[in-house]
């Protein structure tokens, strides 16, 4: 990643924890459900 | 699983990269996440509320909230439909090009798609040769659909459990390789440095609307469909939730896989990635700039240009499937016919239709019916799924059904989403739409006339049509 400027990390990071954290905390409460 | 197969498709590799570099770069997440939020999101929960509470296809969903609507249930089925005569032939170019990338068959350059492997006549009038290839593989795809679709949801739960979690492995596999590439980071930054001012252009707003809804799969009757299926106790809204974040992370990533690439083929070519303008989407890039960039990878060329094309195979084959399951269920439904006939109807209906798409003029064509049906019909059944549940049925209804089978409950707030702010942006859309695809003329070289004939009548024909299967009488009781 030492290529990119830090804004652009920072949207990387933004993507990611809403994207793949979003998608990570409605599985985990789906198999919750289902326990 | 199937809502998820359904909604990453084909576009989530060669749409939204190129979007979101277009307009503003990494800024453009900030409208990509609030349309998510404010449009994608409560439309979806709109969807499988709707098909969660009325058990059936759209068809018989909206015949149950007003006789008279039951012509939107159809018009909703036909589009999808519609959509996957041209899908399927984009699918076969996929078939034939992943059995070109065993021997890097494209060469060097991988000019020959336009000429070679299409045929392109130069005149988009001129049909010119029927392509067997392209033929013999929609003849494979459509006979996958129909094994896959006859025996019923079933079959459709074991085939999603692959070809959900299968590309998705090929797509990361794909963007680690990429990202070790020389070059690499030139892309991905082009792909994620935030242009801010982009913010206050309006058109980004738009496209950032636009992009969240041709990608989620909402008013094409899909969701509506397979929502029917879930158990009575499902969770309404966590499952669209899911089903949205897997389709706008999947986008996410394939920038990853596509920047990583082109801005390889950049620094190997010498060339900046702004010089690459168009090429980096659509079937552009996917048929001549990523087979160039895999053409030129130091080893394993033939490995990763395989499991491209095998990734957007199967991203495709579950989006393919799920557009012809409404209206056969629907056919199934109305008029008892069995599943397996009703499946085989309307397989070999696509097929027929999608032979149109075979000969020189094919790539026109796609792009014809692409801009002109499926962007004006999606955003006209959006509109009209807003304007029926929202205004003329009581919304509320709905979001009560929606909280009583799930854990997160919604408020008001999404009752204003989906009665204003929802139909305001699909208005904006369909005026931008009508701007763009009609008074701009975005098809140079081709003649009005087959815009007409190729676009706006199927258009019309579908509006028609939908009318006259809401008017015939089923064989169903409770259709009746």
């Amino acid at each position: 990643m030492s290529g990119l400027s830090p804004s652009a990390i920072a949207m990387l990071i933004f993507g990611a924890v809403v994207l793949y954290g979003g998608l990570a905390y409605f599985v985990y409460r789906a198999f919750k459900r289902r326990d | 699983m199937a809502a998820i197969g359904s909604a990453v498709g084909l576009g989530n590799v060669w749409r939204f990269p190129y979007v979101t570099y277009q307009n503003g770069g990494g800024a453009f997440l900030i409208p990509f996440f609030v349309a998510l939020f404010t449009a994608g999101i409560p439309l979806m929960i709109l969807e499988f509320s709707v098909g969660h509470w009325a058990r059936s296809a759209p068809p018989k969903a909206f015949k149950k909230i007003g006789k008279k609507h039951e012509w939107v249930g159809w018009f909703s089925v036909l589009m999808p439909f519609a959509v996957a005569t041209y899908y399927v032939v984009i699918m076969s170019w996929c078939f034939s090009y992943m059995v070109f990338s065993l021997n890097l068959r494209w060469g060097a350059q991988a000019n020959i798609f336009f000429n070679t492997f299409l045929g392109n006549t130069g005149a988009p009038a001129e049909f010119g040769g029927l392509s067997i290839p392209i033929l013999l593989g929609l003849v494979a795809i459509w006979f996958t659909v129909f094994i896959i679709l006859y025996k019923g949801v079933k079959r459709i739960g074991r085939i999603v459990a692959l070809t959900v979690p299968i590309p998705t492995i090929l797509l990361i596999i794909l963007t680690i390789r990429g990202l070790t590439l020389p070059g690499a980071m030139e892309g991905i930054s082009y792909y994620l440095t935030p242009n801010f001012s982009a913010l206050l252009n309006v058109n980004v707003w738009l496209a950032a609307y636009a992009q969240v809804f041709f990608s989620l799969g909402v008013a094409q009757g899909i969701m509506i469909t397979y929502a029917s299926f879930l158990k009575k106790k499902s969770d309404i809204t966590n499952n669209a939730f899911i089903v949205s974040l897997a389709d706008a992370g999947t986008s996410f990533l394939a920038g990853f896989a596509v920047f990583s690439v082109v801005g390889y083929l950049a620094a190997a070519q010498g060339v900046g990635i702004p010089a690459l303008g168009s090429q980096l989407a659509g079937p552009h890039l996917t048929f001549v700039t990523y087979p160039t960039a895999i053409s030129l990878l130091p080893f394993a060329a033939a490995f990763f240009g395989f499991i491209f094309f095998v990734a957007l195979l199967t991203f495709g084959i579950d989006s393919a499937f799920s557009m012809i399951e409404p209206a056969a269920d629907s056919i199934h439904a109305k008029w008892k016919m069995s599943k397996a006939k009703a499946t085989a109807i309307m397989c070999l209906a696509g097929f027929l239709l999608s032979v149109f798409f075979c000969f020189g003029n094919g790539l026109q064509l796609v792009e014809i019916v692409n801009g002109i049906v499926a962007d004006f019909g999606l955003v006209i059944i959006g509109l009209a799924e807003c304007l029926i549940l929202g205004w003329m049925y009581k919304i509320r209804k709905f979001r009560d059904h929606a909280n009583e089978t799930s854990e997160i409950k919604i408020g008001r707030w999404w009752d204003i989403l989906i009665k204003y702010v929802i139909p305001i942006v699909l208005v904006v859309i369909l005026i931008m739409a009508i701007v763009n695809n009609v008074i701009n003329n975005p098809f140079p070289g081709i003649p009005s006339w087959m815009i007409v004939v190729a676009g706006i009548v199927p258009l019309i024909l579908m509006l028609v049509l939908s009318r006259i299967l809401a008017k015939m009488k089923g064989k169903g009781d409770d259709f009746e």
